[in-house]
């Protein structure tokens, strides 16, 4: 076969691949989808060390509750490089398993936070 | 030279004015604003994007009632079944009601019979949002008009604001009167006002809006108003859109083809 009709044969196959390609494109899939889809990764690690956990769990959560609802901001980079959404459900995903998780300590220490008035238990089942 | 009280006190603060200008300049720290670009990466940007909303009421064949469940159902919105007591996020009006400042005379009866579906219009120039004293609604920088539960005290002044009635509020405690619990999203307690929030926590997943995927006739469509190439875009130059009461100039983001 001469070099010429392979060039033919060749830019005529990516000439339809191209043309496919722009008709069956044009949906409106891309519309709605957003730039930065949170990905979760599943850990047995928290975010930090429970020494920090157990001291700073207040701030956290309330810079977590700043930047999801002031911001729109809901990934956080730990700085191992593992990736969390921010939200009290990521919490319970791992800690759900102890019923007095939350109580424990602030029964102990009489502190009453109002998360739970609207944010819902893992215990609470309806 | 005579140097009076005043000018003295002029001069003497000019040149502090000056000293602190120049300070600030030299040491970074004291500048008044820090800004670190990496910080905003994944955040939406302030004028990049502006989420909108195209309703096409003629494809609304079936009542609507359906959208109204699923966005009910995955906001844990409680039906207490009391109309004095009713919390809304997205409802069905008729014509009239949507449009009351729209030429309706002698409407033809496709259109005086159509029910429309009402939600908030998420307002560019949002009244709610100057009306809230402590901005527990504010302006997302995507363009959603965005309700901070933590913050709402219940005063209900966005309530007066709203010239669509898309704000509801909690009169009793709405938990007993959630059917079913969606896990995913919190419920809201007595004493706030709620909205729809344009499915702010679906969209950052890359999921569409609740009552866009629960429309079987793919009646709404939903895209970024700012961007020219989108499906929304090309839908609002292709057809002839209303707006609800768009001589408030409050620039909705919800758009209808009737």
């Amino acid at each position: 076969m001469k070099p010429s009709r392979i060039l033919l044969i060749t830019g005529g196959i990516v000439l339809a691949v191209v043309m496919m390609v722009s008709m069956f494109s044009t949906g409106g899939e891309a519309d709605t989808s957003v730039t930065s889809p949170v990905s979760v990764q599943d850990s047995s690690a928290c975010i930090a060390s429970k020494k920090y956990m157990r001291s700073h769990h207040m701030k956290v959560l309330e810079e977590w509750r700043h930047d999801v609802v002031r911001e729109g901001d809901r990934i956080h980079e730990t700085p191992d490089g593992r990736v969390f959404e921010k939200s009290l459900n990521t919490c319970l995903s791992c800690h759900s398993q102890n019923r007095f998780f939350c109580i424990m300590c602030h029964q102990y220490a009489n502190v009453k936070p109002t998360c739970w008035n609207c944010h819902l238990l893992p215990t609470e089942t309806k | 030279m005579k140097h009076d009280r005043r000018e003295f006190l002029k001069k003497a603060g000019f040149g502090a004015l000056a000293g602190f200008g120049a300070l600030a300049g030299v040491i970074p720290g004291l500048a008044l604003e820090k800004t670190d670009a990496a910080a905003f990466s994944q955040k939406p940007e302030q004028g990049k994007t502006r989420w909108g909303m195209l309703i096409d009421t003629r494809a609304c064949t079936e009542g609507c009632s359906r959208r109204v469940a699923a966005c009910h159902h995955v906001h844990n919105v409680p039906d207490f079944g009391d109309p004095k007591n009713e919390v809304k996020w997205i409802w069905k009006s008729s014509y009239q009601e949507a449009f009351p400042t729209a030429p309706h005379q002698f409407p033809s009866r496709a259109v005086a019979e159509r029910e429309v579906l009402t939600l908030c219009n998420h307002c560019a120039e949002s009244p709610c949002t100057r009306a809230c004293p402590t901005q527990a609604t504010f302006n997302r920088r995507d363009g959603i008009v965005a309700m901070d539960y933590h913050r709402c005290i219940g005063c209900r002044f966005c309530m007066v604001a709203c010239p669509y009635g898309s704000r509801s509020f909690n009169w009793l405690d709405p938990r007993p009167a959630i059917k079913e619990y969606y896990r995913e999203y919190p419920t809201r307690e007595r004493g706030v006002v709620e909205k729809c929030n344009f499915c702010s926590e679906r969209l950052v997943k890359g999921l569409p809006p609740a009552c866009v995927e629960a429309c079987p006739e793919n009646a709404i469509t939903f895209g970024d108003l700012n961007d020219p190439g989108s499906l929304i875009r090309r839908m609002l130059s292709d057809n002839e859109t209303m707006q609800r009461k768009p001589e408030l100039g409050t620039l909705p983001s919800v758009f209808y083809i009737i």
